[in-house]
């Protein structure tokens, strides 16, 4: 195409909304004697069919090659006039809009300024379009797979979800088995169901679907790449079993020297383990780990005359050569479910968590009032013989939550609901048991929580409002020290247990995923989502989702709602199976940059890295942009000093004769 | 305190090592009060080699220009070290090349220099003002020790030095591979009185002073050129598209040009002085870009050239800096 | 200063917050003095600082750049580099002699219609205090 410029320069009236404060006649004859101005329009209202007719014929007849339209906000018509000019054959980055309405004719009342204005707008609208390129939105293909990280319910939800769809998942789980912190509650509120058996069928279900390939007992080493493009790298740390050859038979685990010496940490180290073993019963896979750092042989070299498990197996399946294995592969989307940590009750020293054996974590006591817990579900302190049933039991809610000294200053969310259902457990397990919980609020704000609330009040646990200030030992019992804020009355409450309900964290390996994802967090320290409101499943890397409490706190009718809406995401680009990437991003005049790395660093995307050229012969270093990594800010290119960095669409030599034409007229 | 005889045996040492192209120092010049750079290529080139009060050169400004030569065609780049000596302040402009990623760490071999100060060539050139040729100088104990044709005479260090010196706090080089050296004692210290001399004034006063400053500038961009920070491939204020600065020279292209440049400094300039020292006209740069080195110290606890780790000043933020300023 | 005095002032805003700000006001039918023009870039931190000193020198009275309030910015940290990058111009234009009113920032939300109305009238009023800009300034303009 000839590329003197030849522009159309089109007036809306808008109605009567620009008319009506700027002369629209002295606007299009001011605008005909600017320079490489062919035409000249205006129209009642330019977003219009016959409007943007007007625009199409202009560029089609007269051979226009860059449009002006003087209306309203870009933020409001630009993509429609992009359109009229791709539909006229001509590249729709040729349009620049002069915003004389939102701006100008609905703010200034006079009509001689506002119009004075109009032309000033559109002057310096015509001059930047004179220097205006074409630019190409680019699709990339997208690999028709999903990386899951952490297989939680958010992490299963959302595998399952997309393998439904047809799509591959690769399903990475840090711990042996899947299932997450849901696999160690008892029952789930409100409903009370057994979480086990609610779970347990979509953990096998994700295990054994055709499209899921899980692995489990791995974690995500490397993420590079970009959307519909990523490359992964996962470690699947050794299990010295032989996935294939052990049937979860379990007679190494009773053999094993080590039997109940290791603490279970699915029992929150209540229960004892061996050091080859299963996490829990329903563990999927049922495939049996040794743990490299407690296993006598693995430590030691030497477990007896032979490792008992070996002698016992008969499959065959353990095998100490065994190494770490490192999977790699392309994903197009990922969705990152990674979880929580519960808040260490411990960084509250008053209330003696770390010197009073009878003072437990709700998810302690989660384990304890469950049949597969360490007590086989009966509430009781100490162990056989000196085991006694606690009577008066107290909750404290808010324990590491809402708390600015401890730097938490967010909600939880479960705590209030999860604290109604311990209280009801107890009710139901201890006969004559006297439950009182101590509460700063009560925040029964989801589906059926209100009522569970009133159910569980009415069943005789009495709420008082005040928050403990100390816990301490006198003779057997347990000292509450507490006022009750609704009377103003301090107590000392005398009770045998104490159950702090502690709060949600984010997971204290966090760190690893931001790194390798290059995530954002949010001020309580859990992952960023793109927009709070309206992006909260995104993340600022485009194809990267959130799901459940990696985001955030949130129960598990969320959680799963979280990890639907992340796994749709994830699909909407998977089925599409092509991705636009956005045409006003940056480009590197690689002939005059220093190599400085200012733009490397500033780039919030990580869009941009330092490649090696040659320079007349010289190897030097020099900036290169991920096309599909970045956004257009244009951040890089105002740090560039030598301006070897710029903004498509937003370039130095655009913007500075906008700035001419604002500072003369 | 620098043993030159151990200066010296190292440098031959060093420009005798075959991954060594050559070695940049100093040595006497050909009139007055005056050093030059010397290009040592051989070893027997070591002699003439000197570090006294005359070396104000800051070399570190040839490193990045070492690499634009162009490489003829058929040839390999030639991709031995290049060895420099370095004084205090010139070490800091190595150790923020070195952030902006000018070169690698194993390209070149630093050879430190502790300083005590080295003359400023206006000051002396007043003080003696029939120099002879071929003046050699020394460090005395808290003067200088000029051989003029008369004879030895030895000034109090404050009359001569330069004003970086006397507000210098790093004398000792921060970053070197070799030397021979002990580190000499910090006596300078810096309350950016110059700069406060006219912060304290009004608008119309600070506007009246640079305005004179820079109406008086010639553009030959010395400044620029020796500025061991001003190392692009292709300056803005040589770029015709966009043309931020046009070719004229008078006093708005050129306020344009200084402010510019200023910016392009800020959390930069290393403050070795030689922008000012170059000027013919004797504009006080320094006074310039001395002032966003205070706020910049100030402000955002940053100064540039010290830690090769820290990330540079423009390309970074803290949630909190300062942001009275805004509406 | 004579009362008929209007400053000509260059605003650079960005896209999603303070453009979308004065917008809003646009829509809320505001009115506010029409001395200010505005330049749309995607981020505040894609104002070149060197903008500002080209702006005066091309016959702008005042300079304003407005952006998302720090935490908002569309794009995570662009206001963050904007406003270390501006906190540093501003300091040298005082120092060289320009009037403090002549360069300001705002943070300007996409909801703050009113707040932007504000910013200008403010804006406006310093540089009528300041006067026409001539330290710099070209007298001829190449464009
Ligand atoms: C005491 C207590 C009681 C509760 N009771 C209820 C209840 O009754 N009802 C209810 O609705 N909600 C309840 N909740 C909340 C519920 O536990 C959560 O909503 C749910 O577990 C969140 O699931 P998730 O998948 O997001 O996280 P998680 O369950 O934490 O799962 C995350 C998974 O990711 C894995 N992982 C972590 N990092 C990595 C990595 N880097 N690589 C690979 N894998 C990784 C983890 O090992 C884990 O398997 C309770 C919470 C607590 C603490
Ligand atoms: S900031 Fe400019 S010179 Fe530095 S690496 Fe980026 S593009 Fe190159
Ligand atoms: S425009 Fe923004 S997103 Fe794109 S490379 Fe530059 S800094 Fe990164
Ligand atoms: S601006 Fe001047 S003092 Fe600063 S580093 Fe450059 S030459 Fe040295
Ligand atoms: S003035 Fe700016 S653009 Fe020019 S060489 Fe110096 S830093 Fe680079
Ligand atoms: S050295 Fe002096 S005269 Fe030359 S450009 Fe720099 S300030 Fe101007």
């Amino acid at each position: 195409m000839n590329n003197k410029p030849k522009i159309g320069v089109y007036v809306c009236h808008c109605g009567v909304n620009i008319s009506k404060t700027v002369d629209i006649d002295a606007v299009v004859e001011f605008a005909s004697r600017m320079p490489n101005v062919k035409v000249v329009r205006d129209y009642a209202y330019m977003c219009s069919d016959p409007g943007q007719l007007l625009i199409r014929e202009d560029i089609e007849k007269e051979g226009l090659n860059r449009v002006v339209v003087a209306s309203c906000s870009p933020r409001m018509h630009e993509s429609t006039f992009r359109k009229t000019l791709a539909a006229a054959g001509l590249n729709s980055y040729y349009l620049e809009m002069a915003n004389i309405r939102e701006q100008c004719s609905w703010v200034h009342e006079d009509k001689e300024e506002a119009t004075a204005k109009a032309k000033k707008i559109v002057y310096a609208a015509v001059a930047k379009a004179r220097l205006l390129e074409p630019l190409y939105e680019k699709e990339v293909d997208v690999e028709p797979a999903t990386l899951v990280i952490g297989a939680g319910i958010a992490g299963i939800q959302a595998a399952l979800d997309i393998a439904n769809a047809g799509f591959k998942v690769y399903l990475v789980e840090k711990t042996p088995s899947v299932g997450g912190r849901m696999s160690q509650l008892d029952k789930t509120f409100p409903t009370l169901d057994c979480s086990a058996c609610i779970l347990t069928p979509k953990m096998v279900d994700v295990a054994n679907h055709p499209n899921v390939e899980l692995l489990a007992y791995s974690q995500v080493e490397d993420i590079t790449g970009y959307v519909g493009n990523f490359d992964v790298k996962v470690r699947k740390k050794a299990r010295y079993v032989d996935v294939n050859k052990c049937t979860g038979c379990g007679v190494c685990s009773e053999e094993c020297r080590l039997k109940n010496r290791i603490p279970s940490e699915f029992n929150m180290e209540m229960g004892k383990r061996a050091a080859i073993y299963l996490p829990f019963p329903q563990a999927v896979p049922a495939k049996y780990t040794i743990d490299p750092e407690r296993c006598l042989f693995l430590t030691r070299g030497k477990c007896g005359k032979s490792p008992k498990c070996v002698d016992a197996c008969s499959a065959g399946a353990i095998n100490f050569e065994q190494e770490d294995e490192i999977a790699e592969f392309k994903v197009g989307t990922v969705i990152v479910a990674t979880g929580f940590d519960v808040f260490d009750a411990a960084r509250k020293p008053e209330y003696g968590y770390s010197d009073y054996p009878n003072v437990v974590t709700g998810l302690e006591f989660e384990r304890l009032v469950s049949a597969s817990g360490p007590t086989g579900g009966a509430v009781v302190l100490g162990e056989g013989e000196d085991a006694v049933v606690p009577k008066d039991i107290a909750f404290i809610k808010c324990v590491g939550s809402r708390d600015a000294s401890v730097g938490n200053e967010y909600c939880s969310r479960v705590c209030c609901m999860y604290t109604a259902k311990l209280a009801h457990l107890v009710m139901e397990k201890v006969p004559g048991a006297n439950v009182r919980i101590y509460y700063m609020d009560v925040r029964a704000f989801g589906k059926g929580f209100e009522e569970f609330y009133d159910r569980v009040r009415r069943e005789g646990i009495r709420y008082i409002r005040g928050n403990p200030s100390e816990i301490f030992k006198r003779g057997e019992k347990l000292v509450v020290k507490v006022e009750d804020t609704l009377t103003a009355t301090p107590l000392e409450d005398e009770v045998d247990m104490v159950v702090l309900a502690v709060g949600l964290e984010p997971r204290k390996d966090a760190r690893e995923i931001i790194d390798i994802l290059r995530l954002s967090q949010s001020g309580d320290r859990f992952y960023l989502e793109a927009h709070p409101k309206l992006a909260p499943v995104d993340t600022a890397t485009d194809g990267v989702f959130l799901a459940g409490c990696a985001q955030g706190p949130k129960d598990i009718p969320d959680t799963v709602a979280q990890a639907k809406g992340a796994a749709s995401s994830a699909l909407v680009l998977l089925a599409s199976g092509k991705v636009k990437i956005q045409a006003q991003i940056s480009v590197v005049d690689q002939s005059t940059c220093r190599g400085c790395g200012y733009c490397v660093e500033i780039c919030p995307y990580g869009a941009i890295d330092l490649v090696t050229v040659n320079r007349m012969g010289n190897l030097a270093q020099a900036a290169e942009v991920n096309e599909a990594l970045c956004k257009g800010c244009g951040a890089c290119a105002a740090a560039c000093f030598s301006g070897s960095i710029q903004q498509k669409s937003f370039m130095d030599r655009q913007i500075l004769p906008q700035i001419a034409v604002l500072g003369v007229m | 305190m620098v043993d030159v005889a151990k200066l010296k045996e190292i440098a031959r040492e060093t420009v005798s090592r075959d991954d060594v192209k050559y070695l940049i120092g100093w040595r006497q010049g050909t009139f007055g009060f005056r050093a030059a750079p010397h290009f040592v290529n051989k070893p027997e080139d070591v002699d003439q080699l000197i570090f006294s009060p005359l070396c104000s050169h800051n070399l570190a400004t040839y490193l990045t220009g070492v690499e634009k030569l162009p490489v003829p065609r058929g040839q390999e780049a030639d991709s031995r070290k290049v060895a420099l000596m370095v004084k205090g302040c010139d070490s800091r402009a190595v150790v923020l090349q070195l952030v902006e990623q000018g070169y690698g760490r194993d390209s070149v071999v630093v050879i430190g220099c502790p300083c005590q100060g080295v003359v400023d060539q206006k000051k002396v050139e007043a003080k003696y003002p029939d120099m002879g040729e071929n003046i050699t100088a020394e460090w005395g104990e808290k003067t200088i020790i000029f051989n003029l044709p008369s004879g030895k005479t030895e000034v109090p260090r404050e009359e001569v030095l330069a004003g970086k010196c006397l507000t210098c706090r790093y004398p000792n080089p921060l970053l070197a591979d070799a030397g021979a050296w002990e580190e000499v004692a910090v006596w300078g210290s810096d309350d950016y009185a110059d700069v406060q001399d006219l912060e304290a004034g009004n608008p119309q006063e600070r506007r009246a002073f640079w305005e004179d400053k820079f109406a008086s500038c010639i553009r030959c961009y010395a400044c620029r050129n020796v500025c061991p920070m001003c190392y692009c491939e292709d300056c803005i204020l040589d770029r015709l598209n966009p043309q931020w600065i046009t070719r004229a020279v008078n006093p708005t292209e050129n306020t344009a040009f200084h402010l510019s440049r200023a910016f392009h400094l800020a959390g930069r300039c290393i403050e070795c002085g030689e922008c000012e020292r170059v000027c013919p006209v004797d504009i006080p740069l320094m006074k310039l870009n001395r002032k966003l080195t205070k706020e910049v110290r100030e402000n955002y606890d940053y100064e540039p050239g010290l830690d090769p780790e820290a990330k540079p000043l423009q390309a970074s933020y803290r949630p909190n800096d300062k942001e009275d300023f805004i509406l | 200063m004579s009362a008929e005095y209007q400053p000509n002032i260059v605003a650079f805003l960005c896209n999603w917050c303070s453009y979308a700000g004065a917008d809003l006001a646009g829509t809320s039918r505001t009115n506010y003095p029409s001395n200010l023009n505005v330049i749309r870039v995607m981020c505040s931190g894609r104002v070149n600082p060197l903008f500002v000193v080209n702006a005066l020198q091309q016959g702008a009275d005042g300079v304003l750049v407005s952006g998302c309030h720090p935490g908002d910015c569309h794009y995570m940290e662009g206001n963050f580099y904007a406003r270390r990058r501006f906190g540093m111009m501003k300091e040298l234009l005082e120092y060289v002699g320009v009037e403090p009113g002549r360069f300001n920032m705002s943070w300007v939300s996409a909801s703050e219609g009113a707040k932007w109305k504000d910013v200008v009238g403010e804006v406006v009023d310093k540089a009528k205090e300041a006067g026409p800009f001539k330290q710099f300034r070209r007298d001829k303009i190449n464009w």
